[in-house]
């Protein structure tokens, strides 16, 4: 086997509130290797979205071990972090997080501008990734003149164009109906198919199907982490 | 980087925040305002008396009891000035002869004249000379004559009138030969003065020339008793000799010992000139001032509304750090941001700035001119403005933590 993407060995996180000492995740192991498809399940205030945050570096654990590509995450600085996050890394998040007065196109271009794309690369190179989720139709619009279903598509061609190692996506279903959910798990199934590796955190049996391997968390620790035998390929509109 | 972008934004957080920016802006542009304003006061001040400087006329000095310029306290300085009377002008104007042309000349103001029917503006200023005046001080005679010494030593009732009052009082008819009357007395007219437009918005032609002797007979008060003596040095290389033979001769005539300082003015084109720049100094001074404390409170307002904008924006900051700003593109951007604002208030200071010196020109009758260094410290201000105060908010911006920021509602 490849050598994995992500390697976490035993982190821990812990928040301090109001002198009481939140212990959000405790002794989490992993690793996750190019084109898997893994969902992340667990209930509520389970940890999952600190573990998303940790693997996405936007987060830094307060013990354990953390190596991305095989780089000790845990010695970087802020902006090394950012770049990590802008170039290797693309975020889809439960409520969007579009910038509510940028058009589409100029939504997917700020990953870009932050690398120092050219402009006129950049704008090619988003106008490709919005008709990729099949927006090519709406991009001067803004965010308010989208539905949920088209803003998380905004989102994920937003994730998409730097070109990541990695998607990562926090309930990105969990805002949207039940047939605009399966169209954006259509699309994570196409990603995912064309080589790239999906991380999807969810509390839904029904999204995490899609799957091909599922780690679940209870209490900030592992609790089963297994191979999905009969994943969901196919995606009728019930 | 993408500069434009941050220009809207900033543009957009106007509009968010309307009343306090708006405030914010006003006081910036008062603040620019006062430093333009100065700026095109003095610059049109200057044209305007540097004109006139040249007009005066070469090699001449005055020697006048208090100096023409002055402001600030040091009217104290000379307020016990003795006069310098008729018989001491005299006597100085005597011993000059053959050294160089010597004239003499006091005046009042606010005379009103009268003819007939036809009254002027009481703004006529009132000349008594001697018969060097006109070649001393480049009066020139438009038409009939100046008065000579006999007229003067007789104390002859006869007047050259400027053009205001030719037109005013004689309405086309010719005014050699006709009577005007001056604070009662009648003059009878003998010339008229050639045309010398204005200075500072004051007309030059309200003017009206009589003999030195009966204007000290008649028209002078204890505010304008001292006699003024205007010199011309037959060349310019001999200027700097007579004003120094001037000097020695005041002193012998009012008694000053070695140790005592002059008791006059000496003033030559230079020396009125830099008296002038150093009340435009004053005048530039003060505008700076002023207007440098408007900005510091406007800089406080900007700090203010960056303070807030950065609050407003927290998610907005957030979801730039998670797709990847490092903290120079968000310094960045709220540094444009501010630098955007200033800059707006800046112009239309700049703006109202230079409109108020056209229209300080336009009063005075004078070509107003646009101060450009003053224009472009005022750009460079509001740069250096931005930076300081928009500097603490865009630090806490790009310091904020990418998650908190993502999690602000
Ligand atoms: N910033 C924070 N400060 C304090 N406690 C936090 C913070 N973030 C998460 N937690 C706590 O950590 C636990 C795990 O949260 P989270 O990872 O969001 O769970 P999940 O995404 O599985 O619902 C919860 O108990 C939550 O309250
Ligand atoms: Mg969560």
């Amino acid at each position: 086997m490849s050598n994995p993407l992500i390697h976490i060995e035993h982190i821990a996180r812990t928040y301090e509130m109001g002198g009481e000492t939140v212990h959000a995740l405790r002794d989490v192991s992993l690793d996750i290797f190019p084109n898997e498809y893994v969902a992340l399940m667990g209930p509520s205030g389970s940890g999952k979205s600190t573990l998303m945050n940790i693997l996405g570096c936007l987060d830094t654990p307060s013990s354990g071990v953390y190596t991305f590509k095989g780089l000790d995450v845990n010695e970087m600085t802020d902006d090394d972090l950012a770049e990590i996050r802008n170039k290797e890394i693309g975020f889809v998040f439960q409520t969007f997080n579009l910038l509510p007065r940028a058009t589409a196109l100029k939504n997917i271009e700020l990953p870009l501008i932050y690398s120092g794309i050219s402009s006129e690369d950049r704008k090619e190179r988003a106008i490709k990734a919005l008709e990729d989720v099949g927006l090519g139709d709406r991009m001067l619009h803004r965010p308010n003149e989208l539905s949920g279903g088209q803003r998380q598509r905004v989102a994920v061609a937003r994730a998409l164009v730097t070109k990541p190692s990695i998607i990562l996506a926090d309930e990105p279903t969990g805002n949207l109906d039940t047939k605009t959910g399966i169209e954006i798990m259509k699309l994570f199934q196409e990603l995912w198919s064309k080589g790239n590796t999906v991380i999807l955190v969810t509390h839904e049996e029904d999204i995490a199907r899609h799957a091909r391997r599922i780690i679940r968390i209870r209490d900030g620790k592992v609790e089963s982490d297994t191979i999905n035998p009969n994943p969901v390929t196919s995606f009728e509109i019930p | 980087m993408n500069i434009l972008e941050s220009i809207i934004q900033a543009l957009q957080s106007i509009k968010a925040n309307t009343l306090r920016t708006v405030l914010t802006l006003l006081s910036i542009s008062i603040g620019i305002f006062a430093i333009i304003g100065a700026g095109t006061a003095v610059s049109t001040l200057e044209g305007s008396f540097n004109t006139q400087l040249v007009a005066m006329g070469q090699n001449t000095f005055m020697i006048k009891r208090t100096p023409s310029v002055n402001f600030g306290n040091s009217w104290r300085k000379y307020r016990n000035r003795k006069d310098i009377t008729y018989q001491q002008a005299k006597e100085f104007k005597y011993q000059m002869e053959g050294i160089s042309l010597v004239s003499l000349h006091n005046e009042t103001d606010g005379y009103t004249a009268k003819r007939n029917n036809f009254f002027t503006d009481p703004v006529v200023t009132l000349i008594g000379a001697d018969e060097n005046f006109f070649v001393v001080k480049n009066f020139v005679i438009e038409t009939g004559r100046a008065f000579g010494m006999s007229e003067v030593t007789s104390s002859a009732p006869v007047v050259i009138i400027g053009n205001d009052l030719v037109v005013q009082l004689f309405n086309g008819e010719n005014p050699i030969g006709q009577f005007i009357t001056l604070k009662n007395q009648q003059f009878q007219v003998i010339g008229t003065l050639k045309s010398q437009g204005s200075m500072f918005g004051r007309s030059l032609d309200a003017q009206a020339v009589i003999p030195l002797t009966v204007f000290s007979r008649y028209h002078s008060d204890e505010w304008t008793s001292s006699v003024e003596i205007t010199t011309k040095a037959y060349s310019k290389e001999q200027l700097a000799e007579a004003v120094d033979e001037s000097i020695g001769m005041m002193r012998s005539l009012r008694n000053l010992k070695p140790w005592e300082d002059n008791t006059f003015e000496v003033e030559t084109n230079e020396s009125v000139s830099s008296q002038f720049a150093s009340f435009s100094n004053y005048l530039q001074v003060f505008g700076l001032g002023s207007g440098l404390i408007s900005l510091l409170a406007a800089g406080v307002g900007i700090m203010n509304i960056m303070l807030v904008s950065v609050k407003e924006r927290t998610k907005e900051i957030g979801i730039r750090k998670a797709i990847g700003a490092k903290r120079k593109w968000i310094l960045f951007q709220f540094i444009i941001e501010a630098i955007t604002l200033c800059q707006l208030g800046g112009l239309i200071g700049i703006f109202f700035g230079v409109l108020a010196g056209q229209g300080l020109g336009a009063l005075i009758n004078t070509e107003a001119a646009i101060p450009v260094n003053w224009v472009i410290f005022s750009i460079v201000i509001c740069t250096l403005m931005g930076l300081a105060f928009g500097s603490y908010p865009a630090w806490k911006a790009a310091s904020l933590d990418p998650i908190e920021a993502l999690r602000y509602e």
